[in-house]
């Protein structure tokens, strides 16, 4: 039932969010061919005093058009796709769960039905957890269909594990986003500390001395680049111990948050 | 048998006492009515006995549960009805019913269809569409309608027009009458008084006691209302507390009022209520003498 109205709520979002994705996706795989003899031509990116950027310059220029390619999808279908949209959407979806039902003063309603606390997270989470992952799996699945269009291949199975790592990604902010709602009285005050998080660890990130402790780094071309490149295999990706293992701390991350979050309705007090 | 038994309740949020060492017993069926000002404690108390609410000292239990361990077997046979109507507003009235029915395994359909026809609400509408005493009619099907022990009900006639207050009224006999415990809080205090067993005043966090309760009622019957002829002078040994719209006298007696009434002149006199303690008047009293809670935290 809880998931049924979870659902019902998301639903419109779901179905924008992924719209955004897709309509991001359609005109940077399409346009691939022209953009890539421009980005062979221009010097202008890889001049700019960015570290980061002149890599995904040099990434998305190399002299192999296949791996250019792939590490054009890695920019442009994770790097930015699953960083802008994925966390806009897992906050707005988050958001919502808990604080707007204390905003409208249903929540007590809701718990004091006759349902453990427990539950009332779970099925609240993951029809929202669905409807962020679902679209990152399409929408990287259709792009294997669009490459063909322009004549080039993008591997399922790379595909699948990049998507993997994405969705995990996502699940952290989500569990983050739903830690705060249950803390945080109104909406704004979740959006305000999710976001104010998001800027810092932005910031971090584009700080080269300090990027690797931001949360961006587990999302970044360099990561997705050796995947979509089929140089990361699944067990690297979830071995933190030999390999970077970065799909794992974003899991730890999301249980962690979920826990959080379990923990604070468990002890709310209307 | 008790439904509810509460022990030194003690409830405090931040800086804030709001509950301090409330004894309270319910029997099963008993339908108990709480009265008290805003900020009395009334809806903490009530979210207490839920588990909504932590208490931070004393003990309650609920149907043999204590809230704090087995808040989830309390809400199985326990329903309650928020002071706040929380209603889904993008639901339709119908699908909020769904949902909310939903979780009870068991229901009074009888008293559905009743509450349905006497309520008569836009069920295909969505409840954003509502006004105020729309959602709460509808918030009070979503607790009435499941067949469940106890019902706790924090002012359900918020919001309602007279005759749907009488209609509800109506209700909740006929749940009593069906064994059925009801804890209910309002601030109409008429139909509280007529219709609850048993009254309690939560004031400033503590039910006032037997023992105060009867000097208020003990001193409030030295207080006849009087409506004397025109031009009729009162006796020594009263002071006027307040005139009345109707003309009517509130007067304080320092002696029994019977023997201070014979001093005035029987054709003065057009009408004289004496002896009798109005639930207003006792709650005013109540509230206006300082509480002993309160001297003590001070």
């Amino acid at each position: 039932m809880i998931a049924g109205k979870t659902w019902r709520e998301i639903r419109l979002m779901a179905l924008v969010y992924l719209l955004i994705l897709e309509l991001l996706a359609i005109p940077v795989l399409l346009l691939w061919p022209d953009l890539y003899s421009d980005l062979q031509k221009s010097t202008l990116f890889r001049n700019l005093p960015i570290d980061f950027v002149k890599r995904i310059t040099e990434g998305v220029s190399d002299t192999n058009e296949q791996i250019a390619y792939r590490n054009w999808v890695a920019v442009m279908l994770y790097f930015r796709s699953v960083n802008l949209a994925g966390i806009a959407a897992s906050v707005l979806m988050g958001v919502a769960l808990f604080a707007r039902e204390r905003e409208t003063q249903t929540l007590e309603f809701l718990l004091a039905r006759p349902i453990s606390r427990s539950r009332i997270l779970l099925h609240k989470s993951w029809p929202t957890a669905l409807a962020l992952l679902i679209p990152i799996f399409l929408v990287n699945y259709s792009a294997i269909f669009w490459s063909w269009q322009i004549g080039l291949d993008l591997p399922f199975r790379e595909i699948t594990l990049a998507s993997i790592h994405a969705g995990a990604f996502v699940l952290m902010f989500l569990a983050f986003t739903t830690w705060m709602s249950v803390i945080c009285r109104t909406q704004a005050h979740v959006a305000f500390w999710v976001g104010g998080i998001t800027v810092i660890q932005l910031g971090i990130y584009m700080t080269q001395r300090w990027r690797r402790h931001s949360l961006f780094r587990l999302s970044d071309f360099e990561w997705y680049a050796p995947i979509l490149a089929g140089n990361r295999p699944l067990w690297q990706m979830l071995d933190p111990v030999t390999s970077h293992g970065y799909t794992t701390y974003a899991l730890l991350a999301a249980a962690f948050f979920y826990f959080m979050a379990w923990r604070a309705l468990r002890r709310l007090e209307l | 048998m008790s439904a509810i038994a509460i022990e030194n309740l003690h409830k405090r949020f931040a800086a804030k006492t709001v509950l301090r060492g409330i004894d309270l017993d319910i029997a099963s069926g008993e339908l108990l009515g709480l009265v008290g000002p805003n900020g009395a404690g009334k809806s903490t108390l009530l979210r207490t006995l839920i588990g909504l609410v932590e208490r931070d000292q004393g003990s309650v239990s609920v149907l043999g549960h204590d809230p704090r361990q087995a808040s989830l077997a309390i809400r199985r046979r326990c329903c309650y009805l928020p002071g706040e109507t929380g209603v889904y507003a993008q639901m339709t009235g119908a699908e909020f019913l769904r949902f909310s029915l939903g979780f009870y395994p068991r229901h009074r359909e009888a008293l559905h269809q009743q509450l349905e026809a006497e309520f008569a609400l836009p069920l295909h509408l969505r409840v954003r569409s509502y006004s105020a005493g729309m959602k709460q009619k509808l918030a009070l099907m979503a607790t009435l309608v499941p067949d469940v022990e106890i019902y706790v009900l924090d002012e359900p006639d918020r919001a309602l027009d007279a005759s749907v207050r009488f209609f509800l009224r109506d209700v909740l006999r006929d749940l009593k009458s069906a064994g059925k415990t009801i804890l209910l809080s309002s601030h109409h205090l008429s139909e509280v008084e007529t219709l609850a067993d048993r009254l309690e005043f939560l004031i400033d966090g503590v039910l006032v006691d037997a023992e105060r309760l009867a000097e208020a009622n003990a001193r409030l019957r030295r207080r006849p209302r009087l409506r004397l002829r025109p031009g009729a002078t009162l006796p020594e040994g009263a002071s006027v507390l307040r005139h009345e719209p109707d003309g009517t006298l509130v007067l304080e007696t320092a002696e029994e009022p019977l023997l201070w009434l014979r001093d005035l002149a029987p054709e003065d006199v057009q009408s004289a209520e004496i002896g009798v303690v109005r639930l207003e008047d006792l709650y005013q009293l109540l509230l206006k003498e300082p509480h002993a809670a309160t001297e003590r935290d001070s």
